[in-house]
């Protein structure tokens, strides 16, 4: 029993000896909000799941992190792509969560809300103006006066369709369709022609979709959800009709992203939204249908495309205020962002990388076609879902619209019951 | 072993009508349809249980040129090859974390057998005040959903000053209530008579129980061994949590890392898939002959 | 058990030096964290926030929760669905592989690989197999049967689920039912082929009493861990639990509500404790049939 003794004197410990709310948070023994001193002493850097391709661009960054700055030390965690919200829950709650921390907007609201995020409009306000305006806004949390991450990568990306599908179904596989109108009447075509066997959508309408299609997802204060509005009644109607003539997959309402993504891999859908990096991804995992590929932007009836945002922030309890607050910006820096995006295709969130060379001249090819589109979307691009939409609020509107599309309800009467829900969800949260 | 098998190599060879000689495990011959049926549903379950990882492994030796999402499914490579096992070698340190599963397997199979089997002896056979109570709190345990408790039993371990260490990820399932049971289930089913002999001849407790009762239940000891390894070599959730350094990583996390941010590679996941099952596989391949011992064997010895 | 204590020999500490490590390990990682969820219940804590002391609020909730009600009505058909095929099914599979043919250890080995085997990896591979366009109706469409919407339907998706709760359990528990088995005196086997019996008489006559308190055992296990069902749905149905939510589990709803930064803890605490209760109750109602059984 190579753990027995010890173990068992330490589990004899934790009977004995701790009070029963031994689960609270680490809080108190925080750092302080000042960033202002000397940067030194030794930080951690956590990022989600970039390690097994990107280990050598990290460690550069690293590297030269330190040399900049003499005296620090930066410890590079990285954490694998399942269970990341898990993880970062149980590090919040039992006070061990690292000093620089790669997170999505959806993961910081609740972070900033219980002071465990820096705001770094106080803290780093000076760098503010390096940033797409729109990005920097993405970490802005309503109900709170601070913005909480440096925003790191975009992206974004176009809308990928199958040529032969199109072709088979008498649709002109060169006049892709353009609007959200030409999307439902295509697809209502695809279904008439392939009986009902071919879908062109794979999802239920989210939050995004909503709000590309010009609904007004919440109040002006931020308090609570509004995407029942007609608006939204009519895109919830239109799906119904498609979904009743199958040109909505009907396996859409148990759909993930990776499997709608595997449906149109196996040409049993038309469409797919994607993002540059799925054209090397299709070629690799299936060549024929990569030969049919066509790619057109993606739908938007607002004028601005939707993009996602990664950020990066600091723990608000770190002992190394300056040095965490230095590495964040480092990080996301225009020099190390431009760098990271010629690794992966990424977008870089910094005032004027999208006007490098790399982001705007055609050089022939499809990737690069893909890019120089997306790099041009992204400067007034919007990340529509809202900070404070959670993963629980995400299944009440899923759910609600499931039974939408199944005509178990009206769409007006699931969008105000989906903004019930989410209203209350957020009064808790609150 | 008492459960051979008897086959006759000669028998096998007559071409004529004559029923081969593969007898029971009581010497009895078994008759020729008797053995075709046995085959037959075998296969049958086989075709069931094996299929669909049989497909795995024919993802995990398609070529990067070969279409994985073709419709119809092809079944089999076009042109087998062991590449993708090296480049899931390339992509992450799979030796340092399948050397970190080994360690924190072994050491669940060692607490597990030793702790389940001490348990389950007092639960079974041992007299004493409070042991419906004891018996009670392994019911109850083995009843309470984790996945509740799994952010305490975190906060717990950093108390203990034992988050990201292999220690923290074997302890809270070092002493698997089930195993309790099943132990003390296996100690249930013993006669009373074999422990009497040695009583009579003054063995004490501890002796009956290490030289009578345990080598009696070596079958169940053996499904509690390979119940702890698989375990502990299958869990994600609770290593991840309780894991931060990524040298510490064991094999269920770091094959994780497979699924790209960016892109999925099919081909890749597949060998990772088959990479995390081999071990078990062999594990159970070596173990399997201990689940058909018989129970007198080792009461004969005591 | 038994009338004969052979056992007063024994020093006093004795019984709790052997169940003490066991009993250590559990009440310190499992049953003390729990009494932490017990507590919870009655609080509205959220993962990051410390709650306050709300009485029976979620409890009330629960009540009005229609969700719940799915959850509770899913947890319950799948024990009820599950149950009689994990007792029945593994212990057929053993008596198969029991005997030693050649190539028998293939076999064992083979039928064990569905247990070892990631949850995660099985539900890929089965939600694979079902698809629209998967194996499964490809075959049925050549048969003529046409296809079937085994990942669109609300029952057929909780069906599916459950067939690949048996598919990946039958190993599992035909190894315990192997352990047993070995343990049957194989003279009583000889006698009754003696009498003449054959293979159904001899299986209900000889197997089944002689392993009945490992199908108790199984029964309970197998109940147990299917009331508390997870994996197998989320994976099939997916996070929000099939269509409408309509295939959620009490599990589900517990990881749903409870878990990520916005976790609202106390309230899937609550959820917690009806689960952990309606699985008492099932392990005495296991327990008492098999006390009725043997009167």
């Amino acid at each position: 029993m190579p753990v027995s003794r010890r173990a068992l004197a330490a589990a004899f410990a934790v009977c004995v000896v701790l009070p029963l709310s031994a689960c609270g948070s680490g809080g108190g023994d925080g750092g302080t909000a000042d960033a202002s001193g000397k940067v030194e002493g030794d930080i951690t850097f956590q990022t989600w799941n970039l390690r097994a391709n990107f280990k050598d661009y990290f460690e550069g960054v690293i590297a030269d992190f330190e040399k900049k700055y003499p005296g620090t030390d930066v410890k590079w965690i990285d954490q694998p792509a399942e269970g990341y919200a898990d993880k970062i829950s149980a590090d919040a709650a039992g006070g061990t969560l690292p000093d620089v921390v790669n997170v999505s907007p959806d993961l910081v609201a609740p972070l900033a809300e219980a002071g465990l995020a820096l705001d770094l409009d106080k803290a780093a306000g000076q760098y503010k103006k390096e940033y797409l305006e729109g990005a920097w806004a993405s970490h802005r949390i309503p109900g709170t006066t601070g913005t909480y991450a440096f925003p790191w990568y975009l992206n974004t990306g176009p809308l990928f369709y199958n040529k032969s599908l199109f072709k088979e179904a008498g649709l002109d596989p060169d006049q892709p369709p353009k609007t959200y109108d030409e999307v439902f009447s295509a697809a209502l075509k695809m279904a008439k022609e392939t009986d009902g066997k071919v879908a062109t959508l794979a999802n239920v309408p989210t939050i995004e979709d909503f709000g590309r299609y010009g609904v007004e997802l919440m109040n002006k204060e931020g308090t609570a959800f509004a995407f029942n509005d007609a608006k939204g009644v009519e895109l919830l109607t239109k799906y119904k009709e498609l979904y009743d003539a199958k040109a909505l997959d009907p396996q859409a309402l148990t759909a993930t992203p990776e499997s709608s993504g595997r449906k149109f891999l196996t040409e049993a859908v038309a469409m797919n939204p994607g993002s540059a990096l799925d054209l090397g991804n299709f070629k690799k995992q299936a060549p024929n249908l990569y030969k049919n590929i066509g790619i057109t932007d993606q739908i938007t009836s607002t004028g601005h495309v939707n993009m996602y945002v990664m950020g990066v922030m600091v723990n608000a309890q770190t002992k190394r205020t300056p040095a965490a607050v230095a590495f964040a910006h480092f990080v996301t820096d225009a020099e190390r962002q431009m760098s990271f995006a010629k690794q992966v295709a990424i977008f870089p969130s910094t005032a004027g990388s999208l006007d490098d060379p790399y982001f705007t001249k055609e050089d022939g090819t499809d990737e690069t076609r893909v890019r120089i589109a997306a790099a041009k979307s992204l400067k007034d691009a919007v990340n529509y879902t809202p900070v404070l939409f959670s993963e629980q609020m995400k299944t009440e509107l899923r759910n609600e619209v499931a039974k939408a599309l199944q005509g178990k309800q009206s769409p007006k009467q699931a969008l105000d019951n989906a903004v019930e829900a989410c209203d209350r969800l957020l009064r808790q949260q609150g | 072993m008492s459960v051979l098998e008897k086959v006759r190599p000669a028998a096998a060879k007559p071409a004529t009508a004559r029923e081969p000689r593969v007898t029971d495990e009581h010497g009895r011959r078994i008759r020729v349809w008797e053995l075709v049926l046995r085959y037959l549903l075998l296969l049958a379950v086989l075709a069931l249980t094996v299929g669909p990882f049989v497909w795995q492994l024919s993802t995990s030796l398609k070529g990067p040129t070969e279409d994985i999402f073709s419709s119809p499914p092809k079944f089999l490579p076009s042109d087998p090859t062991l590449h993708n096992y090296e480049r899931v070698a390339e992509t992450i340190p799979v030796w340092d974390y399948a050397l970190n599963s080994l360690k924190v397997a072994t050491a669940n199979v060692v607490t597990n057998c030793v702790g389940a089997a001490l348990a389950g002896y007092a639960l079974a056979r041992l007299r004493y005040r409070g042991r419906r109570a004891a018996t009670l709190a392994f019911i109850l345990a083995m009843l309470v959903p984790v996945e509740g408790i799994i952010i305490a039993q975190f906060t717990t371990m950093r108390e203990l000053g034992l988050n990201n260490t292999l220690i923290g990820v074997v302890l809270p399932g070092c002493i698997g209530a089930m195993n309790v049971l099943l132990m003390r289930n296996a100690f249930l089913n013993l006669p009373y008579e074999i422990e009497e002999a040695a009583y009579v001849d003054g063995a004490n407790v501890w002796q009956r129980f290490l030289r009578i009762a345990v080598p009696s239940v070596k079958g169940t000891l053996a499904v509690v061994a390979i119940f702890a390894f698989m375990g502990a070599w299958d869990d994600f959730l609770w290593p991840l949590i309780v894991l931060s350094d990524p040298s510490k990583f064991t094999l269920t996390i770091g094959l994780n890392y497979l699924h790209g941010t960016f892109a999925n590679d099919e081909r890749l996941v597949a060998a990772g898939t088959i990479i995390a099952v081999a071990p078990l596989i062999a594990l159970f391949a070596c173990l399997q002959r201990y689940f058909f011992r018989g129970v007198g064997e080792g009461a004969v010895k005591g | 058990m038994s009338s004969v204590t052979p056992v007063r020999r024994q020093l006093p500490v004795s019984p709790w030096l052997f169940a003490a490590p066991g009993l250590l390990i559990t009440g310190a990682f499992i049953l003390y964290p729990f009494v932490s969820t017990l507590i919870n219940a009655f609080t509205d804590r959220r993962t990051l926030i410390p709650g306050e002391f709300v009485g029976l609020a979620n409890f009330r909730e629960l009540l009005n929760d229609d969700m719940f009600w799915v959850g509770l009505r899913n947890s319950t058909l799948y024990v009820v669905g599950v149950v009689p095929a994990l007792v029945i099914l593994p212990l057929l599979l053993a008596l198969l592989v029991q005997k030693n043919i050649p190539g028998i250890t293939f076999f064992r080995s083979a039928f064990y690989t569905p247990v070892v085997a990631s949850i995660v990896v099985v539900g890929l591979i089965w939600v694979w197999l079902l698809d629209e366009r998967g194996l499964v109706n490809s075959l049925l469409e050549t048969i003529g049967v046409g296809r079937v919407g085994f990942l669109s339907d609300q029952w057929l998706l909780l069906l599916s689920a459950m067939a690949v709760t048996v598919w990946k359990g039958l190993g599992y528990y035909m190894i315990i039912y192997l352990a047993a088995l070995a343990n049957v005196p194989r003279e009583l086997h000889e006698a009754a082929a003696v009498d003449g019996a054959g293979a159904v008489r001899r299986f209900l006559t000889v197997t089944v009493p002689a392993v009945r308190s490992t199908m108790v055992l199984v029964g309970a296990l197998s109940s147990v861990a299917a009331f508390k069902v997870f994996s197998e749905v989320y994976l099939m149905a997916g996070p929000s639990g099939g269509p409408a939510g309509e295939d959620t589990t009490l599990v589900m709803l517990v990881q749903r509500t409870g878990t990520g930064l916005t976790g609202r803890v106390g309230y899937a605490s609550a959820i917690s404790v009806v689960v952990f209760v309606v699985t008492v109750a099932l392990m005495l109602l296991v327990l008492r049939a098999d006390r009725r059984d043997e009167s």
